[in-house]
């Protein structure tokens, strides 16, 4: 169980900055944005096997030519303050397939990005996902800010558009963030170094639906570069977060043409009363959740077919 | 720490072959094939994996009307150069659940070679020759067995746990081969008597085991009489056999509906 170095850069108060996929791929898109930017170099990779299993075996007559694994890669990008290291994960590592990263593996390769971090002198960490929030798909995402210190929120309260689990109305500061995510703040409390999670905000209603979700990563992009100053261009992110908008709406249009209709009434009067402002759950209730979770796979497989259909894949 | 293996009795071993097969596999090859051995070399179980870093431990699966605990063990006999795996796929930690296998392979019995059995699924009629489909993890290995009438594999695609051994043991440098004898997807939850044949004919020339096959061939002459019955009574099954016959890919729903039909009856048998 290790990790592989290919470099040894020499660098200046780095910050270890971590994505990987989850809700809406809301962090990893983030992280993986930011890297593509500054143009980060690959530095070393997490030895796969113990973590997951392959994804793919390349058998060419008769010979077993290679067995591809979820890549996990750091990559480490000089600045002009503080350098930058990258861990980017395909996966996250589970004991039990399919869920988020859980048990001692989820721990072990926590503590195994960490190890790399201070390696290289990071004392600071960033990891990036999805707040479940009560928004409409229309509205700005917000950034939920969790640090794993109270000496961090003066700092945080000065980048605009964060909020704290305190702001959200109801939460009374508390909360539950899943997965690395969670893990990595602990971990790295328990370690000594300062961690902070950004989470952009995601509609509650859209959180199942396996589409990625760039708009509440551009929100997360752009504290994140306002904290690290780096200058970014968002032309490109911003066609990329309007196509991905424009699927959503025709996702969200069949998808309530497939209900029942006192199921739709309801979730229309739902969604349109989020519009422009942070709502309750509404006339939403538990049932319909449940509803949505039972029946959401079998509406998703024939939407895609669908589209596949009519060569226009949303994903 | 615990051990992470049972030994029970250390048997006497040299210029060893590990042949690995996996329990409620395709067609029953592995698991039929491997009891064939077994009992062809009077082989006896000599060590244990534990299961607690392996299996979710929730209670125990039923088979056959009888709850089946389970158990990875490894089996020697007469035979000094042949050891036997026969286990269940873990839940989790795949890795470390191979290299536990390779552990006792390559410290306890000093293995040269390693032999895995699975089975691939396929479109073809139930009385066609079986052909054994082969992947290697090394050049040599595939040279040295040419002669044995087996098919080179090409694939790609998600990777069974008999190719994340292969890899593991490649990294090891332990020449080893998956043997795949295709089987009518219509017989894959049932036992496929042909395939386990074909199976056992390359071990038995390749090992000289010089086991007995001539009540396994009326066991396919059965099988053969019973599928006739089924296309005579079922008009649905002929006209999908026929089409198999022809070559011709059935819709997945008629896949479905075949599999059902010939299992079901077979099963009742």
């Amino acid at each position: 169980m290790g990790a592989k170095i290919y470099k040894e850069p020499i660098l200046k108060n780095p910050v270890l900055l971590c994505g990987w996929p989850g809700i809406g791929n809301i962090g990893i898109t983030a992280i993986e944005t930011l890297k593509r930017t500054v143009e980060a170099e690959e530095l070393g990779e997490i030895e796969p096997w113990d973590f997951f299993y392959p994804h793919k075996v390349v058998i060419e007559n008769g010979l077993l030519k290679d067995l591809e694994f979820p890549k996990n890669k750091f990559y480490f990008k000089k600045q002009e303050k503080s350098d930058l290291i990258f861990f980017i994960a395909n996966e996250q590592p589970a004991d039990v397939k399919g869920g988020y990263a859980s048990g001692k593996k989820a721990y072990d390769i926590a503590n195994l990005v960490l190890d790399i971090g201070l390696k290289f002198g990071c004392q600071r960490v960033y990891t990036s996902g999805a707040a479940v929030a009560q928004i409409h798909h229309t509205a700005k995402p917000r950034v939920w800010a969790v640090p794993n210190s109270a000496e961090l929120i003066d700092e945080l309260r000065n980048y605009k558009n964060t909020v704290f689990m305190s702001d959200i109305e109801g939460r009374r500061g508390q909360g539950t963030i899943s997965g690395l995510n969670g893990l990595m703040l602990g971990i790295a409390q328990k370690r000594g170094l300062e961690a902070i999670c950004l989470m952009g905000e995601i509609p509650y209603y859209l959180q199942w639906i396996p589409l990625p979700y760039p708009k509440a990563s551009q929100s997360v992009l752009e504290v994140l570069t306002r904290i690290l100053n780096i200058r970014m261009d968002f032309t490109l992110f911003n066609q990329y977060v309007e196509r991905i908008e424009k699927n959503v709406e025709q996702l969200i249009s069949t998808f309530l043409e497939s209900l029942p209709e006192n199921i739709r009434e309801r979730v229309e009067a739902g969604i349109e009363d989020l519009k422009g402002k942070p709502a309750p759950l509404g006339p939403i209730t538990d049932a319909e959740v449940k509803w949505f979770k039972e029946h959401g796979d079998k509406f998703l497989k024939e939407f895609f077919e669908k589209s596949d259909e009519e060569n226009e894949r949303p994903l | 720490m615990k051990d992470l293996f049972r030994f029970t009795r250390k048997p006497d071993l040299e210029n060893v072959s590990l042949i690995v097969g996996w329990e409620r596999d395709a067609g029953g090859v592995a698991t039929r094939v491997i009891d064939y051995i077994i009992k062809s070399i009077k082989g006896k179980s000599f060590y244990e994996i534990e299961p607690v870093d392996f299996f979710q431990l929730g209670g125990v699966e039923v088979d056959n009307d009888v709850a089946q605990f389970s158990g990875n063990r490894f089996f020697a006999g007469e035979m000094k150069d042949l050891v036997i795996f026969m286990g269940n796929q873990p839940h989790f930690n795949h890795f470390k659940f191979l290299n536990v296998i390779l552990d006792v392979a390559q410290y306890h019995c000093r293995i040269k070679e390693l032999y895995t059995i699975s089975a691939t699924v396929s479109s073809i009629p139930f009385d066609s020759p079986r052909q054994i489909l082969a992947v290697y993890n090394t050049q040599e290995f595939q040279n040295n067995l040419r002669n044995y009438g087996l098919t080179d594999m090409t694939w790609q695609g998600p990777p069974a746990l008999n190719s994340f051994l292969l890899f593991t043991a490649q990294t090891r440098h332990i020449p080893g081969v998956s043997l795949w004898p295709e089987i009518p997807f219509y017989l894959a939850t049932v036992d496929d008597y042909r395939a386990q044949k074909s199976t056992l004919e390359f071990l038995n020339n390749r090992f000289n085991l010089n086991i007995g096959l001539d009540t396994l061939d009326e066991t396919i002459r059965r099988q053969s009489s019973e599928i006739q019955k089924l296309r005579k009574q079922d008009p649905r099954v002929d006209h999908y056999m026929k089409l198999i016959d022809n070559n011709i890919n059935l819709s997945q729903e008629d896949t479905i509906d075949l599999a059902n039909k010939v299992s079901q009856f077979l099963f009742s048998k």
